[in-house]
């Protein structure tokens, strides 16, 4: 290989102890496939110097793999595999890309009876949704129907809230979950997500790398953490999606600029939503206030119709696209940017449904159900006054 | 325990380790798209009415002494079942392996990419190497909703990219097949597959010749043949074949969806070839041409194409759509492409000082009106 041409290449990460170029890693991070950011450095001497405290990262993998547990499989609770249609009592295998590891699940949460379900609540398939016109053209929605989302959208977003409220370093996203849960059947809703082709839970929960879909589990929030919660209620026949990024105790100022640069990008998306907009120019201002800021955009996972149907036509791509058609009064859409701090690929979790970082670096997302109006944009799932004041840049 | 040592061990090289980080900056476009086509694996779709020759086709490629490594899927199932059959040759003459392709199911709808594409990413990451892919359509009558979901956006950096449309043609009837439908609102395949190939295989003109005997009137009749489909189509590459033997190298890397690599960007930009010949048959299916040499204003061309392929004002239905614009206060030569209401302008490379800046668009579609397209485009130009 040769080697002489590469070093003068750019490095793009820097030596962990004295922040030069660093071209040299770690074997043993490699050997436990820890993040490159720490564990690279320009020189062996750099390394040397800076073994006694770099050495520990690899104890505290350590210590997190033999965690068994128990504890949950003592209730049987099982990991999730095969998009949540298999459990199994073993942590599965991967090149996990981040320190975050799955834990295992609780089991499957009970709607009462009364409740109007979807029809995926029974045997985790939808069967009006993939086969309906409204993949491929979007609907205008008549004034019953958009009073009817305006009411689903609010409990959506009274349950975002409840979920918020109760965020801090110690609760599991499990017990999220539960909140979620609760407060939807509460409400009289059903949580749009429980078994939507067999996804387990009744929201994602989305920690640090975790790009979207993440699966509520037995693992607690740590102090530092960053976690996006996405609830979707489905109440009067249509659904209400949101999500929103919080922050878990004291977080390093890198993760609290990506979470505001986040929420900008949504903020400036829904700015520009009106009658005849480009669906295409979403993607256009999202990326270009993304990239301003030095972040990525996730390109695997778009914004997306929304009503009687959970996800249907049009697809909203939030990078730079060939999307077709206009914004028209009367259409409801979501916007949902998922924005990395390191670069813009993902991957998927071996669950099938957990997409984080390729290179283990945060992600952060936020999103909102929109109405194009006559004149503009209704956001359906807009903060309330009773909102939780989470978000430090929003003044109350 | 061996985490006790008091010395360090030995660092590694970054650059010698799979997979290095990339941090890429996406405000800078990046028209070099020359290295990361190369590393792409193309995906030609393989479209035609039961009995013009697909299956002579693929099983001729894929038994071929070609060296390359294909992988065709036989588009068998559908997305019901969730699965597709692929048979991959070795390359070197080996035997033809066979592989379950399966279609990701499920929340689909939230992701950009299609099921097909995403196992097309999967397969051509399993396996050792990929040199093609062929996508065998059965019974398909309109290749553009496939086109569409395989047209993926650069951005995406799949790995996979549309290579070009082929269309197999039986000679020996396909002239009946045109002419019983050229007046006809239902549209029989045949018009449609030809509008949207890249490539025309003309298959068994033996059998044409045999039913035409009669020195002249075979070749009369092979190149009048020709001339009619390339009057609804005057992009494509008409390539005449005996059982669909066919030379590997003019049906593979077309590259006819390359945004930089836009294939036939030079015949483009050469008169003759595009403009369409005249055709004793007068399908409503057919190529135009509009020329314009005055420089135009981008956001009104863009303006023009939605109002022709997104709002359909006119009574014209644009399929396909090829071009060359010469862009004001631009030196970059811009290129368009468009499938039914998908479409893309693109920066592709500096106008050449030898070369003549101008606009040049081919359409081919259902009731083109030039005049219309002509005196609409006209009010683009600055």
């Amino acid at each position: 290989m040769d080697g002489d041409s590469v070093t003068q290449a750019e490095s793009t990460v820097s030596c962990a102890r004295c922040g030069k170029p660093a071209h040299l890693q770690c074997p043993k991070c490699v050997e436990l496939k820890l993040p490159r950011e720490g564990a690279a450095f320009c020189s062996q001497d750099c390394f040397k110097a800076a073994w006694s405290s770099h050495k520990s990262v690899h104890v505290k993998l350590k210590n997190d793999e033999a965690f068994n547990h128990s504890e949950e499989l003592q209730k049987n609770w099982l990991y999730c595999l095969k998009k949540g249609q298999i459990r199994t009592p073993q942590c599965p295998h991967f090149d996990w890309t981040g320190t975050l590891r799955p834990y295992p699940i609780s089991k499957h949460r009970v709607v009462p009876a009364a409740i109007e379900k979807p029809d995926w609540a029974m045997d985790g398939i939808p069967k009006i949704e993939p086969s309906s016109d409204l993949q491929s053209r979007v609907e205008i929605k008549t004034p019953d129907k958009i009073e009817r989302m305006r009411e689903t959208c609010r409990i959506a977003r009274e349950v975002l809230d409840a979920a918020a409220r109760f965020i801090r370093p110690g609760v599991t996203t499990d017990e999220i979950d539960e909140v979620v849960h609760e407060a939807t059947i509460a409400a009289g809703g059903y949580p749009s997500p429980l078994n939507y082709h067999f996804f387990p839970k009744s929201c994602c929960t989305s920690v640090n790398e975790v790009i979207c879909h993440g699966i509520p589990d037995a693992r607690r929030l740590e102090d530092g953490d960053i976690v996006n919660v996405d609830v979707t209620v489905y109440y009067k026949g249509v659904h209400g999606d949101l999500n929103e990024t919080y922050f878990v105790g004291n977080v390093d100022e890198e993760s609290q600029r990506l979470v505001r640069c986040t929420y900008e990008c949504l903020e400036k998306a829904i700015s520009i939503v009106k009658p005849g907009v480009r669906f295409r120019e979403v993607g256009e201002v999202i990326n270009r206030h993304a990239s301003l800021s030095g972040f990525s955009v996730v390109k695997s996972y778009c914004g997306h119709g929304i009503g009687e149907l959970f996800h249907c036509a049009p697809n909203i791509p939030h990078y730079e696209n060939k999307a077709v058609g206009l914004m028209k009064k009367g259409q409801i859409f979501t916007i949902e940017p998922m924005i990395n701090a390191g670069i813009w690929r993902d991957r998927l979790w071996p669950d099938g449904w957990t997409a984080v970082t390729s290179d283990g670096k945060r992600s952060a997302q936020f999103e909102h159900t929109l109405l194009v109006t006559e004149t503009g944009v209704e956001v359906l799932t807009g903060r309330l006054q009773s909102s939780p004041h989470v978000f430090p840049w929003l003044s109350s | 325990m061996e985490d006790d040592d008091e010395s360090p061990p030995l660092a590694v090289r970054i650059d010698e380790l799979p997979e290095p980080i990339q941090l890429e900056s996406s405000l800078c476009s990046d028209t070099s798209g020359g290295n990361k086509e190369e590393a792409t694996v193309g995906v030609t779709v393989i479209t035609g009415y039961l009995g013009a020759g697909k299956s002579t086709l693929i099983n001729s490629i894929i038994n071929g002494q070609h060296g390359k490594r294909i992988a065709v899927i036989l588009n068998e199932f559908g997305e019901e079942i969730g699965v597709e059959r692929a048979m991959i040759n070795e390359g070197d003459g080996g035997a033809l392996v066979e592989e379950w392709v399966e279609l990701a199911n499920g929340c689909v709808c939230c992701s950009v990419k299609h099921s097909l594409v995403q196992a097309l990413e999967q397969l051509v990451q399993r396996k050792d190497r990929i040199d093609h892919i062929l996508l065998e359509t059965t019974g398909l009558a309109d290749p553009a909703p496939l086109a569409s979901v395989l047209w993926l956006d650069d951005q995406l950096e799949s790995a996979v990219r549309l290579d070009s449309i082929i269309t197999v043609v039986d000679a020996k009837n396909i002239r009946l097949q045109l002419q019983e439908y050229r007046d006809s609102a239902s549209f029989p395949e045949a018009f449609l597959q030809i509008a949207f190939a890249d490539v025309v295989i003309l298959n068994k003109v033996d059998l044409f010749v045999l039913e035409n005997k009669g020195g002249d009137l075979i070749t009369d009749g092979l190149e009048d043949l020709q001339k009619e489909i390339l009057s609804i189509n005057s992009l494509a590459s008409v390539l005449q074949a005996v059982r669909c033997q066919i030379d590997l190298h003019e049906i593979l890397d077309r590259k006819a969806y390359g945004a930089n690599h836009l294939a036939h960007l030079e015949a483009l930009l050469e008169d003759s070839k595009t403009a369409p010949g005249s055709s004793r048959h007068d399908y409503s299916v057919r190529t135009l041409c509009i020329y314009e040499e005055l420089p135009v204003d981008l956001n009104k061309v863009r303006l023009w194409l939605e109002d022709l392929l997104w709002e359909k004002k006119s009574h014209m239905d644009v399929y396909r759509c090829k071009g060359v614009l010469n862009v004001h206060d631009s030196n970059q030569l811009h290129t368009l492409q468009a499938v039914r209401e998908i479409y893309e302008v693109v920066p592709a490379r500096r106008w050449r000082v030898t070369e003549q800046k101008m606009n040049k668009i081919v359409f081919i579609g259902r009731d083109l009106d030039e005049t219309v397209l002509r005196n609409s485009f006209k009010s683009c130009i600055l």
